[in-house]
């Protein structure tokens, strides 16, 4: 028998009929519910984007990889170029290698001079950016890293040079991090120049917004903001923004990183506890030598 | 096994694993990171592509119920309030449904043009919904240029969803 009318003759069309109201209803009240009380959404979120992410990290990366060919097809002459510009920037980075290294050995005799507390190693766990399905609205982006790889709720993410987020939700292999642009994020920095703290606001846009700040805390166009460290969650001092504009409509900030194109970042993690039990500071891996372009 | 009901489950499972296929390209395009996209800040509204299309040539009863729970797996995986892409998603195929019959004889431009209608409509929708989640106005800039990429992206997305159509049109146990 041909099966013309199978579904129609499982479910009777009445209820199919209906069945755009009763959804309609059920998503309204999913929606009132999430507002009421968000914990039992981010369990079910945690459980599905764990359960996704080994099929999105395996189809994100040839998606990627076909739109890097569209987007930077560059000609060998522009690979020399790009090679002879990183090998000056390597020869000068060397440079800074060897001078952070000699300061941070001073920096550790005056320490212990101090007595001053160690502060925690930082590990970081870097991961590719697998999905930003938030549009305009929602700033987040997961990471196919979790607990399983000692990423922790509330962990600093990183992008080359500055902080482009903090993790919320840990699953056992995949994390969701919330963008320093997002409505919803706020983090505790300080300006570096003046030691002025103040809460650094999302605002769903490219500019970061200063709160809390002191009254008559004389702002400076192109003032370095970093993380203050303060709360416990984030590690001090990493670099965030700069101010672009000060005025009547508040103090604005550029981010260091362009949280618009992140593709690979680093969650920092801070192993507090081993810190505490040894009291070092393990010197990072010496920067590789690059000896091509991209 | 009755040789002509095994062909007719091989038929089945034929066709649903085609829109399956196409269902899971769109979800996966709108989900993971294009870099065209600006992170994702303005991206295409893909899946109403399909609703749209299918909703006008191959309604299903079923389809309501389909784009609901694809609705909530992209709510969980954007971090999105639980239900916003779900109704968005039922609350189109109904509008569409209603207009199906006028839609169905006409020209190409005029189908573009509802849709064009479809995805502003959707787009101002999730921005009012957002801002009343928040009880914040949020800027309806970005939205609005997603919504109109979507719009000139259309018509590259109909013709694999024709493909689909075509093949499933060949069928003759397909549901009316």
């Amino acid at each position: 028998m041909p099966l013309k009318t199978t579904t129609v003759q499982i479910m009777p069309v009445v209820v199919l009929r209906a069945a755009p109201a009763v959804l309609i209803l059920l998503a309204l009240t999913l929606m009132m519910l999430h507002r009421a009380d968000t914990l039992p959404v981010e369990r079910l979120r945690t459980a599905m984007t764990d359960a996704l992410t080994p099929a999105l990290t395996a189809v994100s990366a040839p998606f990627n990889a076909l739109v890097e060919q569209i987007d930077g097809v560059t000609t060998i002459r522009d690979l020399k170029a790009e090679n002879i510009r990183l090998e000056e920037e390597n020869a000068k980075l060397q440079q800074w290698y060897e001078s952070a290294l000699k300061l941070q050995a001073e920096n550790q005799s005056f320490r212990e001079l101090l007595n001053v507390k160690a502060d925690p190693t930082l590990n970081f766990i870097t991961a590719r950016v697998i999905s930003d399905a938030g549009g305009s609205f929602v700033k987040s982006v997961l990471l196919p890293v979790g607990v399983l790889d000692k990423v922790q709720k509330g962990n600093a993410v990183m992008s080359g040079h500055g902080l482009v987020g903090r993790v919320t939700e840990v699953g056992q292999r995949s994390s969701r991090v919330l963008l320093i642009t997002d409505l919803n994020s706020r983090i505790p920095v300080l300006i570096q120049n003046t030691r002025t703290k103040a809460i650094l606001a999302g605002k769903n846009q490219n500019l970061l917004k200063l709160e809390r700040l002191p009254p008559d805390s004389g702002m400076t166009i192109g003032a370095r903001i970093v993380t203050s460290g303060d709360g416990g969650q984030l590690p001090a001092d990493l670099p965030v923004g700069t101010i672009v504009s000060t005025g009547e409509n508040g103090v604005w900030v550029r981010p260091v990183s362009d949280i618009d194109r992140l593709s690979y970042v680093q969650v920092v993690n801070t192993d507090i506890d081993q810190a505490l039990a040894t009291g070092e500071i393990t010197p990072p891996p010496k920067p590789a030598i690059y000896k091509s372009g991209k | 096994m009755d040789p002509e009901w095994n062909e007719s489950l091989l038929r089945v499972v034929g066709r649903w694993g085609l829109v399956l296929l196409v269902l899971t390209a769109l979800f996966v395009l709108s989900a993971i990171p294009l870099k065209i996209t600006h992170l994702g800040e303005i991206r295409p509204v893909f899946m109403l592509m399909a609703i749209y299309y299918w909703t006008i040539l191959r309604p299903s009863p079923w389809l309501p119920v389909a784009f609901f729970v694809i609705g909530l797996v992209l709510d969980l995986l954007a971090a999105y309030p639980l239900g916003m892409h779900a109704l968005i998603f039922v609350l189109a195929q109904w509008v569409t449904g209603s207009q199906r019959k006028f839609l169905l004889g006409q020209s190409f431009l005029v189908i573009w043009a509802g849709f064009a209608a479809i995805a502003l409509g959707a787009g101002a929708l999730q921005w009012a919904l957002f801002s009343l989640f928040n009880l914040t106005l949020f800027s309806a800039k970005l939205m609005l240029i997603s919504a109109v990429l979507s719009v000139f992206l259309f018509p590259l997305l109909a013709l694999p969803l024709s493909v689909v159509h075509k093949a499933l049109a060949d069928d003759p146990s397909s549901v009316p």
